[in-house]
């Protein structure tokens, strides 16, 4: 696996866009932005949420898993990469089956784009682009001894749940110090409701 | 060691299911080289070392094809999908849909011009380019087709089909020249397809994603295969024969090594894009007859039902214990997520 992920704290996001236009900027989709950053309360707070692929490493890529054509590779590294232009046929499984709501479906041009840690950059060494322009480290890249050099009181959680499905990620994301279970994914929500018979 | 891919429990025995699979699949086209040529009658020594390489690509693409479709989304596209394509026409989709979809989606491959035109116009070189050229050369190395010289004619020849003479042709006149020369128009395609492709590799900022084997080597092939090809016309005509044998043994040797690799690369798509075909006729024709889904957080139309149960039903299969998020959509499991952290997380940010 690699040493440098990408760490997301939603609590430091301003909710800029500096990064959904960084990464408009990437090599290997110009013009087309990867990142979704999605304002959780919009009207109420100005709250923002990033989200890039968290590169699910167990179960390992359920988009890929789900894909009828083997059209996104998953590398040696751990890295999810995006749907191969030749293969993808633009079927959408990945689209619905990720559960962080990553990937985009280009319906006209049959094809799914999504995030792959700016893989042309950062297997270089250098920063992914969101993570090169966000002006408070929400989105930080490097190796976890890294973020703790930056923040002490932090702890970094790669372990996510929707219902009974605990996902361990590539990236993770930062909480509080000491408060290392697993992050609620948003699913619990509704699988409470589903269980409820009224 | 890397993980064990989940979609593929080694318990099943599907890899001699494919074996076996591909093996009948090898026989089958020998057993027609022998019928089609008359017991090899008609058969041309000088191509043998094509028509074997052919005869393991059959193998390999059955026994690539039987793994692929051993997975359960692929599984279940598959059948969904050639389901939707040979359905009595009318009944789910418009008759118009099904030619429609094969025009535009397999032989214009209009979804290639909406990433770009300079790509589909490489792109449609290259496809017609390679289609041509199998249908020209498929028939000639089993023996299917031959061809003999008319008694008393100095370029008149007639053409025998699976051991039937059927047609005269003049090799000197308008269509015997552009028939004897069809092999030369298909590598000029492909050469102006795989040149495009092979520049914008060159040429792409992004090249340190390209890889020597997956990306550069089927370019280099076809291009490899197509100058060789060239080669042997201008060697026959324009230098009188020279060095005619070696380049024939080069070229041979390339297009065997490439079908050869065919299964294994990059080129598998040219089976599992045609295999697919039917899913979009599959999508649209369920989201008619049953309906979409609304996202039950925002009720947004989310996908049709049918697509959302065979989704849930593959994600079952594959142990990813989910399958209830799928009914929310991206966006709102996002904003969840959001709301989540900010209540139990990290409070208040």
């Amino acid at each position: 696996m690699r040493s440098k992920n990408l760490f997301i704290d939603p609590g430091r996001c301003i909710g800029c866009q500096a990064c959904v236009a960084a990464c408009r900027e990437c090599d290997s989709h110009r013009g087309r932005s990867m990142i979704h950053l999605d304002y959780v309360d919009m009207g109420n707070s100005s709250a923002a949420m990033p989200t890039v692929c968290m590169h699910c490493s167990d179960p390992v890529a359920p988009c890929a898993q789900v894909c009828p054509v083997d059209a996104i590779p998953v590398g040696p590294d751990g890295v999810v990469g995006t749907a191969s232009a030749e293969l993808c046929i633009g079927c959408g499984n990945c689209v619905h089956a990720c559960p962080f709501g990553v990937p985009k479906l280009d319906v006209a041009e049959m094809l799914q784009y999504k995030c792959d840690l700016c893989y042309d950059r950062s297997s270089q060494g250098l920063l992914p682009m969101c993570a090169s322009v966000c002006p408070t480290d929400a989105l930080f890249y490097g190796t976890y001894e890294e973020l703790l050099e930056k923040r002490p009181s932090a702890e970094a959680v790669d372990v996510f749940e929707f219902g009974e499905q605990a996902i361990i990620t590539g990236n993770a994301v930062v909480a509080p110090a000491g408060r290392n279970d697993a992050i609620p994914g948003g699913y619990s929500v509704w699988s409470e409701m589903d269980q409820d018979p009224t | 060691m890397p993980p064990r891919d989940p979609r593929f429990p080694p318990e099943t025995g599907h890899d001699r299911r494919a074996i076996a699979a591909g093996s009948v699949a090898a026989l089958v086209l020998t057993a027609a080289i022998l019928a089609g040529s008359r017991s090899l009658d008609n058969f041309d020594v000088a191509l043998l070392g094509y028509a074997l390489g052919t005869i393991f690509l059959a193998f390999g693409v059955t026994y690539r094809t039987v793994i692929w479709a051993g997975s359960p989304a692929a599984r279940r596209y598959l059948v969904r999908g050639w389901k939707a394509l040979l359905a009595k026409p009318g009944k789910s989709v418009p008759v118009s849909e099904v030619p429609r979809t094969l025009i535009s989606t397999l032989l214009l491959q209009r979804f290639i011009a909406q990433r770009s035109i300079p790509r589909w116009l490489a792109h449609q070189g290259l496809f017609w380019g390679v289609v041509t050229a199998t249908m020209i050369t498929f028939p000639l190395t089993f023996g299917w087709i031959h061809f003999r010289a008319v008694a008393g004619s100095e370029s008149g020849y007639w053409i025998y089909v699976m051991g039937m003479r059927t047609a005269k042709i003049d090799a000197l006149g308008i269509v015997g020249w552009l028939a004897f020369h069809g092999l030369n128009f298909s590598a000029v395609l492909v050469i102006g397809g795989g040149a495009w492709f092979l520049h914008r590799r060159w040429r792409e900022r992004a090249n340190n994603l390209t890889q020597l084997g997956r990306d550069l080597m089927p370019l280099i092939a076809l291009m490899a295969i197509s100058f060789t090809g060239l080669a042997l016309t201008v060697s026959s005509v324009l230098m009188g024969g020279f060095g005619y044998r070696p380049m024939a043994l080069v070229h041979m040797c390339t297009v065997v090594l490439t079908l050869i690799w065919i299964p294994f690369g990059k080129f598998f798509h040219t089976v599992q894009r045609p295999a697919m075909i039917g899913v979009h006729l599959h999508k649209q024709g369920t989201l008619g007859s049953d309906g979409a889904l609304m996202c039950r957080s925002c009720g947004a139309p989310l996908e049709g039902a049918v697509f959302v149960s065979d989704l849930q039903e593959t994600m079952g299969e594959l142990g990813l214990n989910y399958a209830g998020w799928v009914n929310t959509c991206p966006s709102c499991k996002r904003i969840a997520r959001g709301a989540q952290y900010r209540e139990q997380v990290k409070a208040g940010f």
